[in-house]
């Protein structure tokens, strides 16, 4: 029997790998623990490469910025009491993203197909970055691998059409890598302001 | 359309069908638009029908609960200590207050902020901040029962799933879903172990009737291959090959509808991108076949959309259960879960919780192609001329057939609209009734 929808698929290991998924203890910066400006300043620049690329619609430029083994996070945030020992997101319940780079990678290719309906004409759109703190981490696993915390604020503006507006402020908490002489993003967790999401959807990346 | 002349305002007992026409294969756009009708839908159907609160599996323990909607009304859904399941209305009787603000989670009593009333977990009054105040007032606790929370009429569960109601003399879940539990078990029963929902809910918000999602969701089979074109293309480089109509159909009873194709029994799971899943329901299939029958093994995961009435949507194969709450003529709160077997591997779990976002989250690869078509339905129809421009329904006219392995009224075909012309006849049906005596059993 045909059946177009059940062609081979990739199997999928079963992910158990560290994500950021619980509040990071906010350790003060001292100035010898902080990045050196020079790094801080790399960084920057690597976030705000990044959001003008996801303006552009350059998903291509995009993708190249991502580790291997990234982990993409958006958690659906609930409104709990404050009390709640579940707290407010957490692993393994509904989130926007929840991505690996194959997941990413789909997304970017429906956003590209030309058959996306509602994605042409294209939505404008302005991600701005702000607040970026930058932390070294311990790991020295490698010699000329290094790897850095870095928090910061996106604030994404959408509009579509004639007058369709989407506002959304997240606060984002990164893991970014220096590795053979390239800076990647290897995982990203994006906490949300909405609990209802005041759009009809996320045709976006944060 | 007479209906909306000033001699005859949307009203119960007024002629509904004259706005859907005699076969309701033409729509009169206005039903979609109308601040009347739609405060007449609020009371006539969504005070009226059972309306899915909650998944069982979400308020396991004494204390435990969610909260939700009724049409309009914020309600709560909570675990008594015998199990029983209470539907409060989320409001105080003291000023009108909303008594929980939170979305989940486990207490003891709730307690309103605004002068301390507090109320058990099945909305009795329990006291309030300043007690003796109240106590020395002539009146007070003449009747305690209107101290409590009010409460829906009725709570019942089918197979996991929480409906509660606000009319005491509707018929029981039971009767009002009819042949549909039949079908319903495709999904709930078809493992021993029943089934559960993953923690949280999608929250999001669309500018359209709700009515427009839910013909969607009750069978429109046709814009899945034109609207979707782009979620296969990026899971698998081509679209679905068309439907031939042999072995596809559409159903419905009494406003409830399912849509399916039993040539493709893999077809909405495959589309959730992940072969564990697809292993995971090949190893099963003997095992659901003993227990349920070919024709239910095939429907749980096929090509297909169930609306169960007035506003439950249900995707099988990916498992997507989402709610369209009325909020006024032109606006909608979708909330949304994913369902998964309790004893599915925990492997397969995940590749189902995953799969379910990357397809009907908000985020969703085919959940976003359908916000915006949804929204601009209502929005080009406001126009003095354009509203006056029925919409067509006719497709799949005269296709109704008998077939004994499928209950319910069938039509051949699932490119169709037999389902959206049964949810609208119904939908007519509730508004002119008067009351559940005079609503027709179809």
């Amino acid at each position: 029997m045909n059946q177009p929808m059940q062609p081979d698929l990739p199997d999928r290991p079963t992910s158990d790998r560290p994500i950021l998924d619980g509040p990071i203890p906010d350790r003060p910066m001292q100035d010898q623990a902080g990045a050196s400006e020079p790094v801080r300043r790399a960084i920057e620049s690597f976030l705000y490469r990044e959001a003008r690329v996801l303006d552009e619609g350059d998903y291509g430029a995009w993708l190249a910025m991502l580790a291997p083994d990234i982990h993409y996070w958006m958690p659906f945030i609930e409104n709990r009491r404050n009390e709640d020992p579940a707290g407010n997101y957490g692993p393994g319940r509904l989130a926007y993203y929840d991505d690996d780079l194959a997941y990413l990678k789909i997304r970017v290719k429906r956003m590209q197909a030309s058959t996306a309906w509602s994605e042409d004409p294209a939505t404008r759109q302005v991600h701005v970055v702000t607040n970026i703190e930058v932390e070294p981490t311990e790991d020295r696993s490698a010699e000329d691998r290094r790897e850095f915390v870095v928090r910061s604020i996106l604030l994404s503006y959408r509009n579509r059409g004639e007058r369709d507006e989407g506002t959304q402020f997240a606060r984002r908490t990164d893991l970014i890598r220096f590795e053979a002489g390239k800076w990647l993003l290897a995982r990203r967790r994006i906490l949300l302001t909405q609990n209802v999401l005041l759009s009809r959807n996320i045709n976006t990346f944060f | 359309m007479a209906i909306l002349e000033t001699d005859n305002r949307p009203q119960a007992g007024a002629n509904f069908t004259a706005l859907i026409g005699e076969e309701s294969q033409w729509t009169d756009r206005r039903i979609f638009l109308d601040e009347e009708i739609y405060q007449l839908e609020l009371d006539q159907i969504f005070r009226r029908c059972w309306l899915f609160v909650a998944h069982e599996s979400q308020i396991p323990e004494p204390g435990d609960f969610v909260s939700s909607y009724m049409g309009e009304d914020s309600v709560l859904i909570v675990r008594q200590a015998d199990q029983s399941i209470v539907v409060l209305i989320n409001t105080c009787p003291h000023r009108g207050n909303r008594v929980c603000h939170a979305e989940s989670g486990k207490v003891r009593s709730f307690i309103c902020n605004y002068h301390g009333w507090s109320f058990g977990r099945d909305g009795k009054f329990l006291g309030a901040h300043q007690q003796d105040a109240y106590d020395a007032s002539r009146d007070f606790c003449q009747d305690r029962g209107q101290l409590n929370m009010p409460s829906a009429a009725r709570v019942d569960s089918y197979k996991g799933l929480v409906f509660a109601i606000f009319d005491p003399d509707a018929p029981s879940l039971q009767d009002y879903l009819g042949d549909f539990c039949w079908y319903l078990d495709a999904l709930l029963d078809n493992d021993e172990g029943g089934t559960e929902f993953f923690p949280g809910c999608y929250k999001y918000l669309v500018e359209t009737n709700w009515k427009t999602p839910v013909e969607n969701t009750s069978g429109d089979a046709l814009h899945a291959g034109w609207t979707h074109a782009s979620g296969p293309e990026a899971l698998f480089g081509r679209a679905v090959a068309p439907d031939k109509g042999e072995h596809s159909y559409h159903v419905n009873q009494n406003g409830h509808c399912w849509q399916f194709n039993l040539d493709y029994p893999l077809g909405n799971a495959a589309a959730l991108g992940e072969k564990r899943v697809l292993n995971y329901l090949r190893e099963r299939n003997d095992q659901v076949v003993e227990r349920l029958g070919e024709v239910r093994a095939k429907i749980m995961n096929a090509i297909s959309c169930i609306l169960i009435f007035p506003n439950l949507g249900i995707l099988p194969g990916s498992m997507n259960f989402r709610v369209y709450h009325p909020r006024g003529p032109n606006k909608i709160e979708v909330h949304s879960w994913g369902l998964v077997n309790q004893n599915a591997p925990p492997d397969v779990k995940e590749a189902y919780r995953k799969g379910g976002m990357i397809t009907f989250g908000p985020a969703g690869i085919f959940e976003l192609d359908d916000g915006e078509n949804w929204e601009f339905v209502n929005r080009a129809s406001r126009g003095q001329q354009a509203r006056r421009a029925p919409l067509y329904l006719g497709v799949g006219l005269g296709s109704e057939i008998e077939d004994a392995n499928i209950p319910g009224h069938v039509s051949q075909g699932q490119m169709n609209e037999a389902n959206q012309r049964s949810f609208f006849r119904h939908w007519a049906d509730m508004m002119a009734a008067e009351d559940w005596t005079q609503v027709p059993g179809k």
